[in-house]
């Protein structure tokens, strides 16, 4: 008993209420700590006594700092100065800040949540200069594929946008990158609810064309596909141009015991990254992806592309689009093709 | 125009939180929109496995938000997310020191889930979890794991005791102790053994043995907490026992029940009231459960002498062992509990002590204490006889400090209660002269020395400091002195009285029988076996049988069913044994020592319900005898369970007698525990009864009453017309005749 009330009497003691008196000074609290000090004197370390304005290249990486600001408004300004410090350069000049300085900064802004940043991105990257941005497109499709599937509609519509330059830029580096193949396929086919489900729940038949929301946005996406086909499927021109001046007598198919122009050659063997699963390999030939396509994603292409048809208009245009690229892709396959 | 059909996702921006509200509500229909968020997360991942170390504060949606979207859907998509818990422990494993805190501790979290929704079992987490909690360096980070860790293995063994996974930890704990001895990783083992032995889920011999491990390491922290748990862990779950027993807050069931009768009725309030209820009932049921029996630590261990030997060799006696004299002395108390406890012989310890027994060695009294918690019956007298000349010499002179000297006679006596031979007359003489110092402790101190000597030895004393009973005792030859080794055989009290009576009643019927009163014959048996019929205990000739005559069944046959009394009786058996002897000599039988025969009725014969009762009153009568001082003084002595720890305090303890006290202690002491303010018997009592939820009588909630809702009453009771007042008056009388508004009668 005794015990017991002074546990009670212990308890109390936390919940006391501190008096207050007008005209002194607050009690201190119990974990106090004074942080007053003194001084003779206080030096400043740093200051700044230039009086020549900073250069072009010190501008710029201020504000590629200010990429990461809080304010939409301020990243927006910042991608609008690099850009027109960017366009405004006389051919032939380098940049002021190298490419691979610039876009690692940049390319996180395609998940930005502003519109207004996410166009002015756009802008700033069709005015970078096309070859630098081969080396870097692995980086930018992670990205990009990471906007496609975000949870808001603006950003899934504006990385299409961001995914049409990069294919145009460098589209045989999108789809021979590591996982650029089959996991943009399957993004694609996610996005538009083309999955194929062995399963035959009929919930799932039903959703079938329903993820891709506005008729619009299925049109956007569907010409994506399209072009991403085509980088993908069709023998581009360069190739063929070289399958065609390979006769060189006496010199027969030089060009593949030349050194490779490319950055990362070997990147392929994967010789240092962890191991790939049949997702993330990469297909560098157009018959492996022919391949890939076939096995993966035909048949649920095919039935989407029937269920877009039928819808006509715009989107059966595009859908017909899309069909024309498959065809012309996969017209030399040797597996048997679906009829088109 | 038709309307179009919403999709699931275009209303909601970026919130995930609604969206993982809806996948959990409807698996099938949210699955598409789920694979996509999935997508989206493999490609944050890749991100972030390009650069871990970047902070992923950008955008709306972070890798953590996903992370922890698909961590709450994973069961209901358990193909889609196959994966998804192997990442993520792959993730945490290599990535730990540079992810974003956040982060980190989320991915934590989320496996901690998984692991509640049963997508990864038990020990997949903690084997991830653990070898982190060993290898990190962030102070937070082990303290979340360590928690979640704790809570894991809590909730796995919440039902029943999870052998397999106990097992397995078990093994881990224990070979991270053993494979490096050296490191401080081994801390871990120690506290999470500890923690769970604490909250009893880890009872058993190998939590011990971990334990074991852990004293026997060669890192002083994990040494001491090995020790340490030794030493008072038990103590330590036995408090948190307590503690949860009644720390929990008393639901008051009446009063919930009066609240939900009287406000609203809501769905809520009922679920409130079955919850209460329920929990009631399960503490009630706790309650009347049988107490778990656990066994202490030190009482687990396999092979104490080994641990006592390798301990006290490893840590304590070895030269190189660089342990600071506060941890060697936490050692030094395990060895000499160990050997106390399990009576163990580890002759070197006690040379050892002789270095330290001077009264200028720090925390002296301590290696006092384990000298005396190291001493029992078994150790030879002449190793402890030189410790104990020691200690007289240096602790107990006329030079010395009253403290010094009072601590010195107490250890003494410590050691003496425990091995009584380690004394001899002329040192124990002397030292009893001490009783007439000034200083109160000291004269404590020899007086208790003394005390015991008239109980243990009496014969070393001088006769005039023996005492009444012991001379007497001396005289009869009933006072002996123990010799080495020599154990007491335990007795029962009040049996010898039970003996003698039972003797007397057999006499007293045979002889009304007309036989022989010494020899026994078979109707005795059958005696027996009526007995044994006859449950209730007898009350002599009062029965209720008034006038009925009690005619014994000599000769009848008695069928006896019961297959126990089919048995020969082993009473008879022994008998019979002892018969040849018997046959002329009683001498014999008289010449044998007390103590013996009467473990022979104990061992001889089952005691009916009617003997019990007429031992327990000869103990009652005997409980009086011993309840003079001496008598008590005897069996306190005897009741003191030598193999309880020591503490240095106890040793200390009476030369705080003699020390003067300051004014302030001495109100201190006067005022103790009791409450500052008076409170009256009255208010003190209304008290109680609210805190018991009792109900108030009509009289105090008349009294209580607002005088605002009073007053419209007392205003009308004044307009009444004069016959009003007169029938108000005689209808008060009446009903005081009747006894209140009902009435007394029926």
């Amino acid at each position: 008993m005794g015990s017991s009330a002074r546990k009670r009497k212990e308890k109390k003691k936390d919940f006391q209420k501190p008096k207050l008196k007008v005209g002194k000074p607050q009690a201190k609290a119990a974990n106090f700590t004074d942080t007053s000090f003194k001084a003779k004197s206080i030096v400043l370390t740093q200051q700044s006594l230039s009086s020549t304005a900073p250069s072009l290249a010190a501008q710029c990486a201020h504000h590629l700092s200010l990429l990461n600001h809080k304010s939409d408004s301020q990243r927006r300004e910042s991608l609008a100065y690099l850009t027109t410090a960017i366009s405004s350069l006389p051919p032939g000049a380098p940049l002021p800040q190298p490419a691979s300085v610039i876009l690692p900064a940049v390319q996180r802004l395609v998940l930005d949540g502003s519109n207004a940043v996410r166009q002015q991105l756009l802008k700033l990257l069709q005015s970078l200069p096309e070859g630098d941005i081969a080396s870097h497109s692995d980086q930018l499709l992670l990205h990009t594929r990471a906007g496609m599937t975000h949870l808001a509609a603006d950003i899934r519509i504006s990385s299409l946008d961001v995914l049409e330059w990069l294919l145009r830029v460098a589209g045989d580096e999108v789809v021979s990158c590591a996982g650029g193949w089959v996991k943009m396929l399957k993004c694609f086919l996610g996005l538009l609810g083309w999955q194929n489900n062995s399963s035959g729940k009929w919930s799932v038949t039903q959703s079938f064309g329903k993820a891709g929301g506005d008729a619009k946005v299925q049109v956007k996406q569907i010409n994506a596909l399209a072009s991403f086909l085509r980088c993908g499927l069709v023998p581009s021109q360069k190739e063929a141009a070289l399958a065609g001046e390979g006769s060189m007598f006496p010199l027969w198919q030089t060009q593949h015991h030349m050194l490779s122009e490319r950055s990362n050659a070997y990147a392929h063997l994967n010789l240092f990254g962890a191991a790939r699963d049949e997702e993330a390999e990469m297909y560098e030939d157009r018959e492996d992806r022919q391949r890939v396509f076939h096995e993966r994603a035909e048949a649920a292409v095919v039935v989407g592309l029937e269920q877009a048809t039928k819808a006509g208009g715009e989107l059966g245009r595009a859908a017909a689009q899309l069909r024309r690229v498959i065809r012309e892709g996969m017209a030399d396959y040797n597996g048997d093709i679906g009829a088109y | 125009m038709v309307k179009r059909k919403v999709g699931a996702l275009e209303k909601v921006e970026a919130d995930l939180a609604s969206l993982q509200y809806r996948c959990r509500r409807d698996p099938p229909s949210y699955q598409d929109d789920f694979q996509n968020q999935y997508n989206q997360y493999e490609t944050f991942r890749e991100l972030f496995l390009s650069n871990p170390s970047t902070t992923d504060d950008s955008g709306i949606v972070s890798l953590r938000e996903l992370i922890e979207f698909v961590s709450h859907c994973a069961d209901c998509y358990p193909t889609v997310t196959a994966q998804f818990p192997n990442q993520l422990i792959e993730l945490l494993t290599l990535h730990h020191d540079e992810l974003e805190i956040e982060l980190r501790d989320k991915i934590v979290g989320s496996l901690v889930l998984l692991r509640n929704k049963d997508v990864i079992d038990s020990s997949t987490l903690l084997n991830t979890l653990f070898p982190i909690l060993v290898t990190t360096s962030s102070k937070s980070l082990r303290a979340l794991l360590f928690s979640k860790i704790l809570s894991d293995l809590r909730v796995s063994n919440s039902k029943g005791t999870n052998h397999r996974l106990n097992r397995t930890i078990q093994t881990v704990l224990f070979n991270l102790l053993t494979s490096d001895r050296e490191s401080p990783k081994g801390i871990w083992a120690v506290k999470i053994t500890r923690e769970l032995w604490k909250r009893q889920i880890w009872t058993d011999a190998k939590a011990v043995e971990i334990m074991k491990e852990a004293s026997l390491a060669d890192n002083e922290k994990v040494i001491v907490g090995g020790v340490r748990f030794f030493l008072g862990g038990d103590k330590e779950r036995e408090e948190a026992a307590e503690e949860s027993s009644d720390g929990e807050d008393d639901i008051d069931i009446n009063k919930i029940r009066h609240q939900v009768g009287i406000n609203k009725k809501t769905k809520k309030k009922e679920r409130e009231l079955k919850k209460a209820a329920a929990q009631v009932k399960k503490k009630e049921k706790k309650k009347n459960a049988p107490h778990p029996l656990n066994f202490s630590a030190l009482h687990l261990l396999h092979d104490p002498q080994g641990f006592a030997e390798t301990l006290f060799s490893k840590h304590v006696q070895n030269s190189k062992s660089k342990l600071p004299l506060e941890s060697k002395l936490l050692v030094l108390n395990l060895v000499s509990r160990l050997v106390g406890l399990h009576k163990l012989t580890v002759i070197s310890l006690y040379s050892y002590f002789l270095k330290y027994l001077t009264p200028r060695q720090a925390s002296v009294t301590s290696f006092l204490a384990c000298l005396a918690q190291a001493t029992h019956n078994l150790v030879p007298p002449d190793v402890l006889e030189p410790l104990v000349q020691k200690i007289a010499n240096e602790f107990v002179s006329e030079a010395a400090a009253s403290e010094v000297a009072a601590a010195g006679l107490n250890a003494i006596r410590e050691i003496c209660a425990r091995q009584p031979l380690a004394m001899n007359d002329t040192l124990l003489q002397d030292l009893v002269t001490y009783r007439k110092s000034k200083d109160k402790g000291v004269v404590m101190a020899a007086r208790g020395l003394l005390s015991l000597y008239r109980e243990v030895g009496a014969e070393l004393l001088k006769k005039r400091d023996r005492g009444k009973d012991a001379a007497l005792g001396l005289i009869s030859g009933q006072l002996k002195e123990r010799r080495f080794g020599e154990e007491e055989a335990s007795q029962i009290l009040g049996l010898e009285e039970f003996e003698k009576w039972k003797e007397e009643e057999r006499r007293k019927k045979r002889i009304a029988m007309g036989l022989p009163p010494d020899l026994a014959t078979d109707e005795e048996e059958e005696d027996e076996a009526e007995d044994w019929k006859n449950w209730e205990v007898e009350s002599d000739d009062s029965d209720d049988s008034g006038g009925w005559i009690n005619v014994e069944s000599d000769g009848e046959d008695i069928v006896i069913s019961d297959s126990e009394d089919e048995k020969e009786p082993p009473a008879k058996k022994a008998k019979l044994g002892s018969e040849d002897p018997t046959e002329g000599t009683s001498k014999s039988k008289s010449e044998e020592p007390e103590g013996k025969k009467l473990s022979k009725l104990l061992t001889t014969t089952i005691m009916t319900p009617a003997d019990l009762a007429k031992l327990r009153e000869f103990q009652a009568a005997a409980s009086v005898k011993s309840n003079m001082p001496s008598a008590k003084r005897r069996a306190a002595l005897a009741n003191t369970h030598f193999d309880d720890a020591i503490t240095a305090d106890q040793i200390e303890a009476p030369a705080l007698l003699g020390k003067k006290k300051t004014k302030e202690e001495k109100i201190a002491m006067a005022k103790g525990d009791r409450e500052e303010h008076h409170q009256s018997t009255t208010a003190r009592r209304k008290e109680k009864k609210l805190a018991e939820g009792k109900s108030t009588t009509n009289k105090e909630k008349a009294r209580k009453k607002n005088f605002l809702m009073t007053l419209g009453k007392a205003k009308g009771k004044q307009k009444r017309s004069l016959v009003d007042v007169r029938k108000t008056l005689k209808g008060h009388i009446e009903r005081q005749k009747r006894g209140g508004k009902r009435g007394n009668k029926g």
